[in-house]
């Protein structure tokens, strides 16, 4: 019984069937949908259809692009910190070649000896 | 240009024809619609709007006007997944599986998924027409609640399977039949309450 209930009766598969399948859309709509594509790059003039030759030059250049770009880096790179060690080192040399604290004392402490010796000629 | 040529070379699709392109198959349209053929693709739509419109009008409970937004959202959907068209279904059958999701995504607002928003109302008392009112089955089926509209709409007018049915819904095939048998007894009560309002 409940089977029977749950199924279809003949007027109600008829009037299901007699159902339109089909809506007429507005005159506008075709248009809005390609203009909505179109848009989103997907159709017409938007759309760039490559050719396969080109996709894999393109492809090709960039890998190039990218492997002489990465290579000038490195260069640019081992020039730099060459640059930068020759810097170090000719600091280095300078710091050497200055005089240093205890030099500059012992010059302070001769021209003192030397003024106490000038003094005492002068009394003597 | 031959048929052939036409389709093997998509790029040119866009200069082919009204009264070629009318003559193609679907797969054939849908090869060339791909490419960016503008020509294929008005003829994909012209062939399937009319169906999808209906069954979009129909799942949604609304009118012709509604549903166009509707219908629009399915093209943009459907175009770049044409890719993926196998031909396995019809066109038709594909494409209205596309335009079931945004549909659902229509009605959905806000809900998390299909099959919560579809079946929570569905417990709501049904409300009957009007003693005055006269309603046919096209508006008993659009005064159901959503879920039940919707899997009505799909097995008894669009002839999906359950298992079709469940698959697009992200439920089991056993909800789906329950569903059903609910929502033919709810349009049943909806129809008979007219008989016995006209007699």
């Amino acid at each position: 019984m409940h089977n029977e209930d749950q199924e279809l009766r003949e007027h109600e598969l008829a009037a299901l069937a007699a159902l339109p399948r089909e809506l007429q859309p507005g005159d506008l709509l075709e248009e809005r949908v390609v203009r909505a594509l179109r848009s989103a790059g997907h159709l017409g003039d938007a759309r760039r259809v490559k050719q396969p030759w080109m996709q894999v030059s393109l492809r090709i250049a960039a890998a190039a692009a990218l492997f002489i770009g990465g290579v000038a880096t490195g260069q640019y790179m081992m020039t730099r910190s060459d640059t930068n060690a020759l810097d170090n080192a000719a600091t280095i040399r300078a710091a050497n070649e200055l005089p240093t604290g205890s030099t500059m004392q012992h010059m302070k402490a001769v021209k003192s000896d030397e003024k106490v010796v000038a003094e005492r000629e002068m009394w003597l | 240009m031959t048929l052939s040529a036409a389709v093997a070379n998509p790029s040119r699709q866009t200069v082919i024809p009204r009264a070629t392109t009318a003559s193609l198959a679907d797969f054939a349209l849908v090869s060339a619609a791909v490419g960016g053929g503008e020509a294929a693709f008005r003829e994909l739509f012209r062939r399937h709007t009319p169906h999808l419109l209906q069954f979009v009008s129909r799942v949604l409970g609304k009118s012709a006007g509604d549903a166009e937004d509707v219908v629009q959202d399915t093209w943009v959907r459907a175009y770049p997944a044409l890719v993926t068209f196998r031909n396995e279904s019809s066109f038709s059958t594909w494409l209205c599986s596309i335009g079931l999701r945004a549909a659902l995504d229509s009605m959905r607002r806000g809900k998390r998924r299909a099959s919560e928003f579809l079946f929570e109302d569905d417990d709501a008392p049904v409300v009957l027409p009007h003693h005055d009112e006269r309603m046919d089955i096209e508006k008993a089926i659009a005064a159901l609640s959503p879920g039940y509209r919707t899997i009505l709409v799909m097995h008894d007018v669009e002839g999906f399977t359950h298992e079709e049915i469940a698959s697009q819904l992200g439920i089991a095939p056993g909800t789906s039949k329950a569903q059903l048998f609910k929502a033919r007894r709810v349009m049943r009560a909806l129809l008979t309450g007219l008989e016995k309002n006209d007699a």
